[in-house]
């Protein structure tokens, strides 16, 4: 089993990447009837879990032996923020993410992980609130109140400090309106389309 | 009676242009029956002596005939002849494979069942998935190999790996029991994959498909079809007028308790539906959609919540909570929170007064990633359209469709309903 595709990807720390690397040397160590027991399964899990595809990491988990499950601790953590992901339990993630001694090959991966993830969440609560309590906001960044404040400050919230309470500042996003020439030749060929 | 040996050197002086193939087709097809079949057992220990890639065609027709007898698959029961099978489908050539589709599709059919059999169909996908692509003269068409390469990617849990076949459009098709298969296992992998708008669409064209007789697929693919469309659109949809009369006729008859789930959907009542539910555990269960119906179930609140979006643009939670029969605000916070994170509603939440305020679609169509969007799908229709119109002058010059047109003219029917051919052409 040649898991140096794998080994170079987490090494140049490109996450993104990982899980379609895995998906496909999965299958390819599998059709050669080569045994699975060495596959990095909590790389794989975790690198769903990176990209928010929960469906996929809970299919994995489905398909990954019992005695597999049994003798590595490591992969039964992550799986557990993939449950915590699943029910949207979403301070359970952070502890579950901390309460865990992660492994000098993953541990990178893991705090990667939980950066994006706590940078979505905050995309989410930017989107869905116009004002939320301070301890809402710790809660969903898995901070403490005085550090989930600073952050949410640093971006641009005001805080009512007697009501403990957040205000939401919405970034406008910053959107591309300028169109090259390729589109007016290709707006051409529609309507000469429609014409006959 | 040539030696297995000899054809073994025929083989290795034949493999190269195309004239030298067709040759040793010739000289196959000869030893295919009695020959090689005699000597089937031998010929496993031979295929050494041959290139998967360079040999293709030989190689195809010496582990056809080792794998036809039964008696050499018991024998080789292990994992290794699946290895080679694999191996081979995976590295030969398609050209000259494509001579001899039958016994291609014969050979990974038998991959199939060895990996079911040993209980590993993990170990078939990637192997059938290079056979599918090798075997389809474009990607636009079916193969028998797509059903059996989706049936893997299930029974292995692999869903995201039946997307390589599924994100193709297909516009051939030979068997329509292919076309079933692939409709719905494809439904079934985008279901898993909770991606419900896509299995809509196969789990459609697997019921609206034209069919003389009812057929088990099409009545299995009908009950998702009805589930799906309520967690989707929360209704389901009458049948198209090109639906096959066979199915809109029957298809109600023998799915009688979807039915009538989507009749007590309609009413949208979390708790009555829900004690439908209950009393009809069993049957779902039999048909392996319990876990489907219970995503309806809990879709529930989703659509009356999507429901309110249209007649109010602020609600207080405490009333959100009331009106879905959520129990309390701050559940119906974390429903409301989660439709906007999936992106099922534009609302904002005010939780110092308690509120939120539904919001019009935000997306103002004048973005160049929107514009990429809307270009790239108007090419797509294009491309389609020009497709339709080319079928459509196939068909309307084709001899049996224009005498069964015309005869059904004389019966009396107006010729119109049958083409949108205007008169002065006749």
């Amino acid at each position: 089993m040649d898991l140096s595709t794998v080994n170079a990807a987490l090494a140049a720390k490109s996450y993104p990447d990982l899980a379609p690397i895995c998906d496909d040397l999965f299958l390819q160590v599998a059709s050669q009837g080569a045994a699975t027991d060495g596959w990095p399964y909590a790389v794989h899990l975790l690198a769903h879990l990176y990209l928010n595809d929960l469906n996929s990491a809970r299919f994995l988990w489905k398909t990954v032996p019992q005695e597999v499950k049994d003798a590595h601790p490591e992969l039964a953590a992550v799986w557990k923020i993939g449950q915590c992901l699943w029910n949207r339990d979403y301070a359970g993630v952070y502890t579950s993410a901390q309460g865990f001694e992660w492994g000098p090959e993953i541990a990178d991966f893991v705090a990667a992980f939980i950066e994006s993830y706590r940078k979505r969440i905050f995309e989410l609560l930017t989107s869905a609130y116009s004002t939320i309590s301070v301890a809402d906001v710790s809660h969903f960044m898995g901070m403490s109140e005085e550090d989930a404040t600073n952050y949410a400050v640093q971006n641009g919230w005001s805080l009512d400090a007697a009501a403990k309470m957040l205000t939401v500042t919405k970034q406008k996003p910053q959107t591309n309106q300028k169109l090259d020439a390729s589109k007016l030749q290709r707006l051409t060929e529609c309507v000469f389309h429609l014409e006959h | 009676m040539e030696s297995v040996e000899t054809l073994v050197a025929h083989i290795q002086a034949l493999s190269g242009s195309p004239e030298d193939l067709a040759q040793l087709h010739g000289l196959l097809k000869q030893a295919d029956g009695d020959a090689l079949r005699a000597h089937s057992a031998a010929l496993l220990p031979l295929l050494p002596q041959l290139h998967p890639a360079a040999h293709s065609l030989g190689y195809l027709f010496l582990l056809d005939a080792f794998l036809s007898a039964p008696a050499n698959l018991k024998a080789h029961a292990g994992g290794d002849l699946l290895a080679t099978v694999a191996n081979f489908l995976v590295s030969c050539s398609a050209e000259q494979i494509r001579l001899s589709p039958d016994k291609f599709l014969n050979v990974c059919k038998v991959l199939k069942s060895e990996a079911m059999q040993l209980n590993a169909p993990i170990r078939g996908i990637a192997p059938l998935r290079a056979a599918v692509r090798k075997v389809q003269p474009s990607s636009e068409h079916l193969t028998p190999l797509h059903a059996e390469y989706l049936t893997l990617c299930l029974l292995a849990k692999q869903y995201k790996a039946g997307l390589s076949v599924l994100e193709d459009d297909i516009f051939e098709v030979d068997q329509p029991k292919d076309l079933f298969l692939y409709c719905y296992y494809g439904g079934m992998i985008y279901i898993g994959l909770k991606k419900f708008r896509k299995a809509l669409e196969l789990l459609h064209n697997a019921v609206t498909a034209p069919m003389a007789s009812l057929n088990a697929i099409t009545i299995e693919a009908y009950k998702k079809y009805v589930l799906v469309s309520l967690i989707q659109n929360g209704q389901v949809p009458s049948f198209p007028k090109y639906a096959s009369s066979t199915a809109q006729r029957n298809l109600k008859n023998h799915a009688q308790i979807y039915v009538d789930l989507s009749t007590c959907y309609g009413n949208g009542s979390y708790s009555e539906l829900e004690t439908f539910i209950q009393s009809n555990t069993e049957k779902f269960e039999t048909d392996n959609n319990l876990g489907l119906v219970k995503q309806v179930l809990s879709s529930m609140y989703k659509r009356n919540i999507q429901r309110l979006t249209q007649t109010y643009l602020t609600l207080s939670l405490e009333d959100i909570a009331s009106s879905v029969q959520l129990n309390t605000p701050k559940e119906a916070e974390m429903h409301v929170l989660r439709m906007i994170e999936d992106g099922e509603i534009h609302a904002t939440i005010n939780q110092k007064d308690g509120m939120v305020s539904f919001h019009e679609d935000p997306e103002q169509y004048k973005s160049s990633e929107m514009v990429e969007h809307i270009d790239s799908s108007i090419q797509r229709l294009m491309a389609l359209s020009k497709k339709l119109t080319s079928i459509d002058e196939n068909i309307s010059c084709d001899h049996a469709f224009l005498m069964k047109s015309g005869r059904e003219r004389g019966r009396g029917f107006d010729y119109d309903d049958f083409d949108s051919v205007p008169h002065k052409y006749f």
